[in-house]
């Protein structure tokens, strides 16, 4: 009994190593994920697009029930947003226009600018139910083009980046999920005076919202509701993706910057179809890479 | 061919908890509630009670293997739910030997397993500084929701499961027999 005893008491220590050996592991700082992983990533993947669609039509029909009842209220908001939309088309016709005029005046060979990026587009196929770790997986991978810290966003805005890539799925961590390793470089645009500049940096449970440290202030402070859009000044994600808007600034706990609360413009739940965002332009990092490589 | 019934049905359930969340309304996700669900733990729980003899351990060796799948696909942490999983299996394993295998005792068992599956996850992941979350907003949160909406799955799965386990047992039984 008592050599039974210890037995158990080893292989529940010998497991306890393991355990710690493996989280030490996965929270580390690493690039990609083993083949092991991959593979398993990709074989539930494989079987999660089959179950993804006949729960998604169930589930859809309910949503459907709910969106008919606010159907004729949205319907005329959306009339009115329409007829002022003809104006803006033919507005954005025209600058557009005398944006690539100017350019070609200035010779700006390069077409490439901070804005640009190619569209990859995708489905999520399953969210992740450990609630703490806010993550969900699409239906892209490396051999669509996916790759580390691209930003993934919906029509509405910006809803995270992508963490790790398989070969035919990758995991998206939500902008919920961020935390102070996963900044944002993000600008305030304003007419008549100087933009405003700072970093998202994390998510605050409490109140439900990004935390946006500011910079480089404007003379002109915060107003609440103004809209935050990626800078593309970090190098990884393009200038303009739209983040939030803001709800409430106020001073950071030291006093010496101000911080601002974002709530975040896309909606985190129900999302179903998103846009990996692959910038066209290189950031610094990958261009030494290819030093390297050469 | 029945014995690959099992770990089929657990990887069923694998996928399926990553669709889990769209069956709630969204003004519970968005809530402060933490609903997580632990569908793989509870079939193995039913797997323990009802398909496991006195020699065998196929249900640890299933925590185990869908454990680890489970911290693959979903979060990316390796080991956590391995490690809970396949402790609170190994405990079940021991109580059953006292009990008789009914519903209230597979509901007992899947409430004990469902609360230390998920203190032990919240341990875990607390000591490796991934969440900071008190004791009393942890329990009101995400312990409580969890463990109800849980025993709701439990009660929906024990009669479609329950006989069939046993029989899944006696075949495994007799087939061995005549190999």
């Amino acid at each position: 009994m008592n050599l039974f005893r210890k037995k158990r008491l080893f292989i529940f220590l010998i497991g306890f190593i393991i355990l710690v050996v493996l989280i030490g592991y996965s929270i580390s700082e690493r690039d990609d994920l083993t083949t092991a992983e991959q593979f398993i990533n990709d074989t539930v993947g494989w079987g999660q697009r089959i179950i993804h669609t006949p729960v998604n039509f169930v589930t859809d029909v309910f949503t459907n029930i709910n969106d008919i009842r606010n159907t004729y209220n949205e319907n005329q908001l959306l009339k009115e947003k329409l007829a002022e939309y003809t104006g803006l088309i033919y507005e954005n016709q025209q600058l557009s226009e005398e944006n690539e005029e100017l350019r070609n005046l200035m010779e700006w060979m390069d077409d490439e600018t901070i804005r640009d990026f190619n569209p990859i587009q995708a489905t999520v196929i399953s969210r992740s139910p450990e609630r703490w770790v806010e993550q969900v997986t699409i239906n892209k991978g490396t051999q669509d083009g996916v790759e580390t810290n691209m930003a993934v966003i919906t029509a509405e805005g910006m809803i995270g980046k992508v963490q790790s890539h398989s070969q035919s799925t990758s995991t998206v961590q939500l902008l919920t999920g961020f935390d102070q390793f996963n900044r944002i470089s993000a600008t305030i645009s304003r007419e008549d005076s100087d933009d405003v500049f700072g970093m998202i940096e994390g998510y605050d449970q409490e109140s439900d919202s990004l935390v946006f440290r500011i910079i480089e202030e404007s003379d002109q402070g915060l107003e609440e509701g103004e809209l935050v859009v990626s800078s593309g000044m970090g190098g990884v994600f393009p200038a303009g993706l739209p983040i939030g808007s803001v709800i409430e600034v106020g001073s950071d706990q030291y006093g010496l910057t101000r911080t601002a609360l974002i709530e975040p413009a896309a909606e985190m739940y129900n999302i179903n179809h998103v846009v990996v965002v692959d910038r066209e332009l290189p950031d610094g990092d990958d261009e030494e890479d290819e030093e390297e490589n050469d | 061919m029945k014995r690959i019934f099992i770990p089929l049905i657990l990887f069923f359930f694998l996928m399926l908890e990553g669709v889990a969340l769209d069956f709630l309304p969204v003004s519970i996700l968005t809530s402060d509630l933490l609903i997580v669900p632990h569908w793989v733990l509870l079939f193995l729980v039913m797997t323990a009670v009802f398909y496991e003899r006195d020699t065998t351990y196929y249900s640890i060796i299933y925590a185990l293997i869908f454990g680890l799948l489970i911290d693959v696909v979903y979060t990316g942490i390796l080991g956590v739910y391995m490690f809970s999983y396949t402790l609170v299996v190994y405990l079940v394993l021991g109580l059953r030997k006292i009990f008789h295998g009914n519903i209230y005792v597979t509901l007992l068992l899947g409430i004990i397993s469902v609360i230390l599956a998920d203190v032990a996850i919240h341990v875990i992941y607390s000591a490796a500084g991934i969440i900071q979350m008190m004791w009393n907003d942890y329990a009101i949160n995400r312990l409580l929701p969890t463990i109800i909406s849980n025993i709701v799955f439990l009660l929906i799965l024990y009669p479609l499961m329950a006989k069939r386990l046993i029989r899944w047992r006696e075949a495994h039984l007799t087939g061995r027999d005549t190999l």
